[in-house]
């Protein structure tokens, strides 16, 4: 096949946008798939970004030259820090987004970039010689060669719709799945598995009483996703708080057996974080009622989506439930709420790098990947992005550890553990969560973002610049002495103290602090955390410290771990099927001991001693 | 994980008493605890037995433990592969303990079960045979092993420690959850009782702990010294206790040496007991090695009985005793109490810290009360089968480790840090538990929230 384009990425969802642009600022050409250039970026069902642990990937993404943030923060219609009367560590930006606003943005952004070109219409196969990619086909009959593929189809492979009874083929609502795709992907030895997911019911803003539900207004001034934004001074959207009652709930309960859910018609696995209704009513009869938000789709369209009521029981019922909420009793539903089952592929196939391990060349990012959210395919989609290009140059892989980004913990975490349900960003899974801050994020990523080539001259240099005041500012505050009882006592002693704010301390003249222009609450938030936290910063650099040396240590591919002595069968299966590549990652598989890992590390370095040496004579 | 070049220490002789106890350290740092531990000048010679004394390198006046022969085998021509050092002491449970007690303090870790025999096979020193034997190995050292091990010895202790664990991670979901879903409307922890819960958790490892020197005790037996200036009725002490109590046919080899010494059952604790020579300055050689006896056998001691006498004057030498024995556990016995009294304890200005007991050791006035006394300084008032007892030492020390975290939390709560931060020190606390009862993931976290609570609005 000759080769049209370096990368081709299938699918321009989250995950795709993400791909095409990183592989595109790495100098590739990219051939990006899609069904239609209507639904670039398209949010099918939270009209949201960010929200705890799911900000924290937005901040990576931009930090490394991706483009969410950005996006976010052109078109959003209400911000909001979640988590702000916690510590600076687990401080979460969310934000509504104007979805349609929100795709056109991205659409405009990859169109204005050269190296991307578009191919639009429905990927049938993934063209395989040797071991190798080496182009897509589509369902037409089209035929595009390239040297790696990114494939991020979402919810497409074998998507089935349910609305109570109904059922229909489906990837998302009006669009049809992607069945041959599947079928081609699952051809070439790739272990899968079926989940589901749901969204709620869509009504019409024009026919709901908002007097009647208590206001949720957004932060004033927002604090904007990405670190090149600056200030934000736009009119902002309230979203609206209601509640659950025994009606509904009645309603649900009479109706169990016409939900997909409850009568055996779905057997994927969903979400338990983000539970249906149903599920809700049925598996916590305790609870007199459940929270519900009502949030706008856009400044400009009809849509308000009914957060908290997934739920796929026939139309009438949902009619039914709807109107028995208080203040929707007029409600007109626009379309109802929907579960879709579709195929994922079980991410322990995968490299860290994205890379399937079968085939060379073939990356997967996503829901394909069994994740859910828009966050969580956005940070794949930049890492198979970037790994796709480093391939077709013959660069070496790039990968971010668990100490690094909460990428690379969700990356750790997908291609060692794999999915049993969707997999969702918390902060609980970053064991060095300290570390991974929002206010950091630029300073842990964007000199990696620079070295890879993700980073454009201007943000690298509102970046060193930044650097440059945060070094000032540590140094500042920590030579700045106050007056205290017996004399001047050290200002880092001070800002220790509980409920001491840096701002506060420089408000009062104890130390100058100099913040660039625009939206400054991240360097404020780094400087004070670095010394009000320090002992636990340390203490968690220490952990990390120590298991740096397993991290480091590779185990070469195709290392036999059935030559290893005393594993037992299930966990040289284990450790082959997912292939870890380190030592330290192979102590994360399910079952592997810390003992396993220290024979383990023993024959591995005898192995490679021996390949080194070249074949026995 | 435990490291794989770290310096570890461990008994390498069968546990309970003997001639000879080996204790034996691998590491880079094996000669540099060592030679810290015999508070030598110069480092020892290459394999080559060495003469030394073991000495406390914390305590001021560095108390002599033991004496020992010292042997260093540099890696990788030693059994580890490793800078090895082999302390041959006199075979003590107690003195072994002590040694190892300070070679953890001077920078050594305990050795897990088996990890000496993994080091020598992880540095290639066993040979292909030998290491068809990994498979076995590999079990005998996973924490899980320890723990089954453990299981069948002390069944109550690992339920003990699995039943606090369990509210340590209870409470570590809680936390969790209420940072990741903040805005769901729950209060995953009421507010105000976080401290208290994390308080609660703490003092049930304190009693762990506490029962810990208890059940090392009611396993191994202790030794009880009985010191005081001379003639003050020491021996007339020790007598009576003897007398007292059924004998136990039980030889002490070793530690004693020269020293009178008898084991007593004190309630079930085998003590013991061991006379000394007075304590004073002199210039005598042969009351001089006496004295240092003495002192020696306190430093390994788990309790001394300070006896002063009622019918004579308080002396400088009386006061050198008191203040050698404070900060240690013991009794001070007022004896002579049948003759007439030269002072009382209300006048005497001594730092009598201590439980005091006055007795007639001639007419055995008093001495059940002394055998009250003894028994709760060496394991406190509790019934003995009240509580369950951690004896293993290794256990010890993450139960110390825990405690140390909790109370790191505890601070954190009132010092009014949020639940992040709180959490560092939880999970401290919560893998030193791991360690004891088995690894858990985050995803059990995230588990175990889903099954309490209606998360996903």
């Amino acid at each position: 096949m000759t080769r049209d384009y370096d990368v081709v990425v299938v699918g321009a969802g989250h995950a795709g946008v993400e791909a095409a642009h990183a592989a595109a600022r790495l100098g590739c050409t990219v051939g990006l798939c899609t069904l239609s250039r209507e639904t670039v970026a398209h949010m099918p069902c939270n009209p949201a970004i960010g929200g705890t642990a799911k900000g924290h990937l937005v901040r990576e993404i931009d930090a490394l030259g991706g483009l969410m943030g950005e996006a976010i923060d052109a078109t959003a219609m209400q911000f909001k820090l979640l988590n702000r009367s916690r510590g600076p560590a687990v401080w979460s930006p969310r934000a509504q987004a104007d979805k349609r606003e929100y795709g056109r943005w991205m659409r405009s952004r990859l169109e204005a970039d050269t190296q991307i070109g578009w191919v639009v219409g429905r990927v049938g196969a993934v063209c395989v010689e040797g071991g190798r990619v080496v182009g897509v086909e589509l369902e037409d009959g089209r035929r595009y060669g390239c040297g790696a593929v990114v494939v991020t189809t979402g919810t497409f492979l074998n998507g089935v719709i349910h609305v109570g009874e109904e059922q229909r083929s489906a990837g998302r609502v009006g669009e049809p799945a992607s069945k041959m795709l599947g079928e081609s992907l699952k051809s070439l030895g790739l272990v899968w598995g079926r989940l589901k997911t749901g969204t709620p019911p869509r009504l019409d803003r024009a026919s709901i009483d908002f007097s009647q539900f208590e206001e949720e207004p957004g932060d004033v001034p927002p604090v904007p996703f990405s670190f090149v934004s600056g200030e934000i001074d736009r009119r902002q959207t309230p979203c609206h708080i209601l509640y659950t009652n025994d009606r509904a709930h009645d309603l649900v309960r009479e109706n169990k057996d016409r939900s997909p859910l409850y009568n055996g018609q779905i057997s994927g696995i969903g979400p338990r974080y983000c539970p249906s209704l149903e599920d809700k009513v049925m598996r916590f009869p305790d609870r007199d009622r459940h929270l519900v938000f009502l949030e706008p789709e856009g400044v400009d369209v009809p849509e308000i989506y009914v957060s908290g009521c997934s739920m796929c029981l026939p139309r009438d019922v949902q009619e039914a439930v709807i109107h028995a909420l208080p203040g929707l009793g007029q409600a007109r539903m626009l379309r109802p709420g929907y579960a879709v089952e579709y195929d994922f592929i079980q991410p322990t196939e995968l490299r860290r790098t994205l890379e399937t391990q079968r085939v060379a060349g073939l990356f997967l990012a996503g829901q394909i990947n069994g994740t859910s959210g828009y966050e969580e395919a956005g940070g794949q989609g930049l890492v198979a992005g970037v790994n796709a290009a480093r391939l077709v140059r013959g660069e070496g892989e790039w990968v971010l550890g668990r100490d690094e980004a909460y990428i690379g913990v969700m990356v750790d975490d997908l291609t060692t553990r794999g999915c049993l349900e969707p997999y969702r960003m918390f902060t609980s899974r970053a064991e060095h969560r300290l570390l991974l801050r929002i206010d950091n994020a630029d300073l842990r990523l964007t000199p990696s973002g620079r070295e890879l080539g993700l980073v454009g001259d201007e943000r690298w240099s509102q970046f060193v610049a930044r650097r440059e005041r945060f070094e000032r500012n540590v140094a500042a505050v920590r030579a700045a002495r106050v007056p205290g009882r017996g004399g001047a006592v050290p200002l880092t002693q001070v800002l220790r103290r509980p409920g001491v704010t840096l701002q506060g301390l420089a408000g009062d003249g104890a130390v100058k602090v100099v913040t660039g222009s625009g939206a400054a609450e991240h360097e404020w938030s780094s400087v004070e955390t670095v010394v009000k936290y320090e002992g636990y910063l340390r203490r968690q650099a220490a952990t990390v410290a120590r298991g740096e040396r397993d991290e480091r240590r590779r185990i070469p591919a195709g290392f036999p771990y059935g030559a290893v002595p005393g594993l037992s069968r299930e966990v040289v299966e284990r450790l082959s099927g997912v292939a870890p590549s380190t030592l330290g990652q192979a102590g994360r598989v399910p079952g592997v001991t810390p003992a396993a890992v220290a024979v383990l590390g023993s024959y591995v370095r005898r192995w490679s001693d021996r390949e080194m040496a070249g074949p026995p004579e | 994980m435990f490291a794989t070049d770290d310096t570890i220490v461990a008994v390498a002789t069968p546990p309970g008493r003997g001639g000879l106890g080996v204790v034996r350290f691998s590491g880079p740092e094996a000669l540099a605890v060592t030679t810290k531990l015999l508070g030598r000048g110069e480092p020892l010679q290459p394999r080559h037995a060495t003469v030394g004394t073991v000495v406390d390198p914390s305590a001021s006046h560095r108390d002599a433990i033991d004496q020992v022969v010292a042997t260093f085998f540099p890696g990788p021509r030693s059994y580890t592969g490793d800078d090895v050092v082999e302390i041959t002491a006199h075979g003590s449970p107690v003195l072994l303990e002590r040694i190892l007690s300070l070679g953890c303090s001077a920078g050594a870790r305990l050795a897990e079960p088996g990890e000496f025999t993994l080091r020598a096979f992880l540095n290639g020193r066993l040979d292909l045979v030998q290491a068809e034997a990994v498979g076995d190995l590999i079990d005998a050292v996973t924490p899980l092993q320890a723990r089954i091990a453990f299981d069948q010895l002390e069944g109550t202790v690992t339920q003990a420690i699995a039943a606090i664990d369990a509210k340590l991670f209870d409470l570590v979901a809680r936390l969790e959850a209420s940072l990741d879903f903040a805005n769901e409307g729950y209060h995953f922890v009421e507010p105000g009782t976080l401290a208290g819960r994390i308080g609660a958790i703490r003092e049930q490892v304190l009693r762990l702990v506490r029962g810990a020197a208890r059940g090392r005790l009611i396993r191994e037996g202790c030794q009880v010294v009985i010191l005081g200036k001379p003639n003050v009725g020491k021996s007339s002490v020790f007598n009576a206790l003897v007398g007292s109590s059924r004998a136990i046919v039980t030889p002490v080899a070793g530690t004693t040496r020269d020293l009178v010494s008898s084991v007593i059952d004190l309630d079930g604790l085998a003590v013991t007991l061991i006379d000394s020579a007075g304590i004073r300055e002199t210039t005598d050689p042969v009351e001089a090695e006496g004295v240092s006896r003495a002192r020696q056998a306190f430093g390994v001691a788990a309790a001394a009985i300070v006896v002063l006498d009622r019918s004579q004057p308080i002396e400088d030498e009386d006061r050198l005793v008191l203040s050698e024995t404070s900060g240690g556990r013991r009794v001070v016995v007022l004896n002579k109490m049948d003759e007439c009294a030269a002072w009382t304890p209300d006048a005497m200005e001594l730092p009598v810290d201590g439980v005091a007991v006055e007795m007639s050791a001639r007419t055995g006035d008093g001495l059940e009360e002394l055998r009250v006394a003894l028994r709760s300084a060496l394991v406190g008032e509790e019934e003995l089968r009240d509580t369950p007892s951690v004896g293993n030492r290794r256990h010890i020390g993450l139960l110390d480790q825990a405690g140390a975290a909790l109370e790191a939390a505890e601070t954190a709560v009132k010092t009014g840090a949020t639940e992040e931060f709180v959490l560092a020190d939880l999970q401290r606390a919560r893998a030193a538990f791991e360690e004891l009862t088995g690894a858990r993931t985050p995803d059990d976290v995230v588990n175990h929230i889903f099954a309490r609570f209606c998360i996903g609005k």
